[in-house]
């Protein structure tokens, strides 16, 4: 096993531990920050960067939008020596005291993907590691941002079937209650990739966390009432700069807890 | 709302803190290991009693068997004021590491059950409270037992989906359940039992906190062998020792959950 197929990267080019961006284009912002960096690959969505952040060896790899191809990054980064998986990404939140700007701290996700129910039947339980959820509240506590801690939606669905949101207004019954639904279990956000990465973490026996900032309250509809993200996300530098620190800082302290447990 | 129906207690006959065994024969012996307790109920198979372990106010109230008088036992104690729920249980293994007598401590459930699905779809994850897994870490450590954090498979069914015939009374066997184990092996789940995932996904619906600890009895894949033949009452390890530690780390939870929440 040398080359990977997608990801285009062999062992020896990433660090144990992978921030997992969806977007290609915030792994460069991501790698700003850190002590020094140097593009490994770049292939369709996949963009690595691998390097040192406060002296912890540490990684960052897009995975595309969606379960599928992020199934096919964890694949692929688990075979070169990943172990230690932090997603970064943006989401929704389902609850009116999760504001936009805010942190969600991923504990477990509600599996409404297709790739997940693949792998292990959808009964399994998508759950972060507990060191890496408790590593990511250190480090939201540290950097003094408003964080909350809970469940995840992820769905398949951006534009989903219910008013104004798909093309056309095309709307189906099943999801006209399903946010309500949802929010109503107490899951706080909506993204889609957290479930896969939890699900794949898990049964391979390494660790899979996720951090994600609110960029909108799912279900947000502009004046016209339609759904758009463009007019109502919020996806600054400044709140996008500020989940890429709390990711490294996350990578950092398992890092030294984990020399530590080993001490 | 003041008498529950089935649990026969009522505001202010819980501590905030409640213990979860199955067996209503079992929270005595619980209860024996605090400062003081009293007997506040027993109806059915619900039994309750309340105390305090080393100064910190704490329940036990038995589930009975099973995920549906367990979610019975859960909605009640939730009227009166509880407002974290630790398991303490058995189970049994698949995983070769996992040895009996071991404590499982589970940080999420399979959700092979049928109360809980009709509570959250089935795509709801049944996970721990994290400050109950990170107690019941920390309990595990101070007492020096060994321990394993995991994914239990929670099902309905005591007496089924073994891989051979034998489990099922007089030979009842269905070819889906051959690889039932084997597959939960693989992915890595640590335990099966029967209580815990409709205990963590109604904590979580309700913003409550659970967990649950299982000392560990047999492995399911072992224990059966060639012949298949499946018989609890001669093959569990079932020393009055491992329920002991069992209740004494399942104490030691609450006494670390109260004091990071005096300090919160």
């Amino acid at each position: 096993m040398s080359l990977q197929y997608h990801v285009r990267l062999a062992p020896g080019d990433v660090a144990p531990a992978v921030l997992l961006p969806g977007d290609p284009g915030r792994v460069e912002v991501v790698a700003s920050m850190w002590d020094e960096a140097r593009h490994v690959s770049s292939n369709r969505e996949y963009v690595t960067f691998t390097g040192t952040y406060r002296g912890v060896p540490i990684s960052c790899t897009s995975t595309g939008i969606g379960s599928p191809s992020t199934a096919i990054a964890l694949e692929e980064l688990a075979r070169v020596g990943a172990t230690t998986f932090v997603r970064i990404g943006t989401c929704g939140s389902l609850q009116e005291r999760v504001r936009v700007g805010a942190v969600a701290i991923l504990d477990s996700a509600i599996r409404a993907d297709g790739t997940s129910s693949l792998y292990a039947p959808v009964e399994f339980p998508a759950v972060a590691h507990h060191q890496v959820v408790d590593a990511a509240l250190e480090a939201a506590r540290e950097l003094g941002v408003p964080h909350h801690l809970g469940t995840t939606f992820s769905t398949d669905l951006f534009y989903v079937p219910e008013a104004g949101s798909a093309f056309g207004g095309y709307e189906q019954s099943a999801w006209r209650e399903r946010y309500a639904d949802v929010a109503g279990t107490n899951a706080l956000a909506a993204e889609m990739e957290a479930g896969v990465l939890m699900v794949l973490s898990r049964i391979w026996g390494l660790r899979g966390g996720a951090i994600a900032l609110v960029a909108d309250v799912a279900e947000a509809k502009s004046e016209s009432g339609a759904f758009d993200p463009e007019a109502t996300f919020d996806v600054s530098e400044e709140p996008i700069e500020r989940l890429a620190r709390i990711g490294c800082e996350t990578v950092r302290i398992l890092a030294e807890r984990d020399r530590m447990r080993r001490a | 709302m003041s008498l529950q129906y089935h649990l026969k207690l009522s505001p202010g006959d819980v501590a905030p803190y409640v213990l979860l065994p199955g067996d209503p024969g079992r929270v005595p012996l619980v209860a024996s290991l605090w400062d003081e307790s009293r007997e506040v109920a027993s109806n059915r198979e619900y039994v309750t009693f309340t105390g305090t372990y080393r100064g910190v106010p704490i329940s036990c109230t038995s589930t009975g068997i099973g995920c549906p008088s367990t979610a019975i036992a859960m909605e009640e104690l939730a009227r009166v004021g509880a407002t974290t729920f630790v398991r303490i249980g058995t189970c049994g293994t698949f995983q070769d590491r996992v040895r009996p007598g071991d404590i499982a401590i589970f940080d999420s459930a399979a959700r092979y059950d049928g109360t809980s699905a009709l509570y959250a779809p089935v795509e709801f994850p049944a996970v721990a409270d994290h400050d109950v897994v990170e107690a019941a870490i920390a309990a595990g450590r101070e007492l020096g037992f060994p321990f394993h954090v995991g994914t239990t498979r929670t099902s309905d069914a005591f007496y089924a989906r073994h891989p051979r015939p034998g489990s099922s009374f007089d030979g009842y066997w269905q070819s889906t359940w051959r690889d039932h184990f084997e597959d939960l092996k693989r992915m890595n789940v640590i335990a099966a039992e029967m209580e815990a995932s409709v205990i963590l996904v109604l904590a979580r619906i309700w913003g409550l906190r659970a967990g649950g600890i299982a000392v560990v009895l047999d492995n399911v894949l072992e224990v059966s062998g060639e012949t298949g033949r499946f018989d609890p009452q001669e093959q569990f390890e079932h020393g009055g020792d491992e329920i002991e530690r069992l209740a004494r780390m399942g104490s030691e939870v609450v006494r670390i959950l109260a004091e990071q929440d005096a300090a919160a």
